[in-house]
């Protein structure tokens, strides 16, 4: 059984599951996306029978899923579950609709409906892109003319997407952290807590948090192991916050970095990951 | 393997186990770099790609 680990950016994260394939004796290949062109819908002559998706740009990686899935491959994760993971929106309704605690959240569809869905939630609140990683234009509403001056900039966006809707959430009162939780499969392979760097709300090892391990409880492991099966299940980073009224999972990744767990953690988490990706291969 | 930046001209040293798809960045200039090639010990560079907005996880 052959193993591709598709990517467009070669980070520390590609490098160490394809050290891992190779010391676990898969035979395993590093492939640039970004060369490959398909006749569709027929297999590419350099990707195997399995893929581990790697990509960094969400686009690519779902088109390229797609693909690739088309083409009769194994696909970690799915086109599904990339798709469920990429949206906010679809992420909040699969762990709502799978009883999953998840923050209070508003959609609305224009800029004047988006004013009154602020009102019923309540300021402040958290307003945040569909797509998109790493806290970026994730923004805390703490007033009504914040949130006349977001929505005059967010008009002025390119995507349409965002230039118009508007995904609200409740602003959860926790410590400054979070939680981030490594799955495959059935399995937690890594939890730590992300401490935001002084200065800063966001808790993404991107914006300078630090990991730091911890042990799961019995309720936030049920937890983190329904929200990754609300999504589809696979390879997956569960993002969860702790207020005093309990575990809220707030964002599931389909891509999951891990340097900053593996920092923390010593458990060998590329090769646990690979280890899950070849009980997937022989299915 | 040394080559040379194209943005500000610095030696830009490529460590020898590099990989093609791996990213060098110019110590002088911080310019990014993809390694598109490596041939024979001589590395062919390519600006590396900007950050999009769908990056992430």
């Amino acid at each position: 059984m052959k193993v591709s680990i598709t990517f467009d950016r070669l980070r520390w994260e590609e490098k160490a599951l394809s050290e891992a394939a190779e010391a676990a004796g898969l035979e395993a290949s590093l492939v640039d996306s970004k060369g490959l062109v398909f006749e569709v819908p027929k297999k590419h002559p350099d990707i195997g029978d399995v893929v581990l998706q790697r990509c960094i740009s969400h686009y690519r990686s779902s088109t390229l899923t797609l693909m690739l899935e088309g083409a009769g491959l194994k696909v970690i994760n799915s086109y599904s579950v990339a798709e469920t993971c990429s949206n906010k929106l679809a992420t909040t309704i699969a762990l709502a609709n799978a009883k999953v605690p998840t923050p209070r959240t508003f959609l609305a569809l224009t800029s004047e409906a988006a004013e009154v869905a602020a009102d019923r939630l309540g300021y402040p609140f958290v307003l945040k892109p569909f797509t998109g990683s790493w806290g970026r234009m994730v923004t805390v509403v703490r007033d009504r003319n914040t949130l006349q001056s977001l929505i005059e900039y967010k008009e002025e966006l390119a995507n349409p997407h965002e230039q118009h809707m508007y995904y609200l959430q409740e602003f959860v009162r926790r410590p400054p952290r979070d939680i981030r939780a490594i799955v495959a499969g059935e399995n937690i392979i890594a939890c730590v807590h992300r401490i935001a760097p002084p200065g800063e709300w966001r808790t993404n090892v991107a914006r300078g948090a630090v990991s730091k391990a911890f042990k799961p409880d019995a309720e936030l492991k049920e937890i983190i192991l329904k929200a990754a099966e609300a999504v589809g299940g696979g390879i997956l980073g569960v993002d969860a916050m702790e207020p005093e009224s309990g575990y809220l999972v707030h964002e599931v990744n389909n891509t999951v970095e891990f340097k900053g767990a593996q920092s923390a953690v010593d458990t060998d988490i590329p090769a646990q990951l690979i280890k899950y990706v070849s009980q997937v291969a022989r299915r | 393997m040394n080559t040379s930046c194209t943005e500000c001209g610095a030696t830009l040293a490529v460590p020898n186990d590099a990989i093609v798809g791996e990213l060098v960045s110019c110590k002088d200039c911080s310019q990014e770099y993809e390694v598109a090639e490596i041939s024979n010990g001589n590395v062919l560079l390519k600006p590396a790609e900007q950050v999009g907005e769908d990056w992430g996880e």
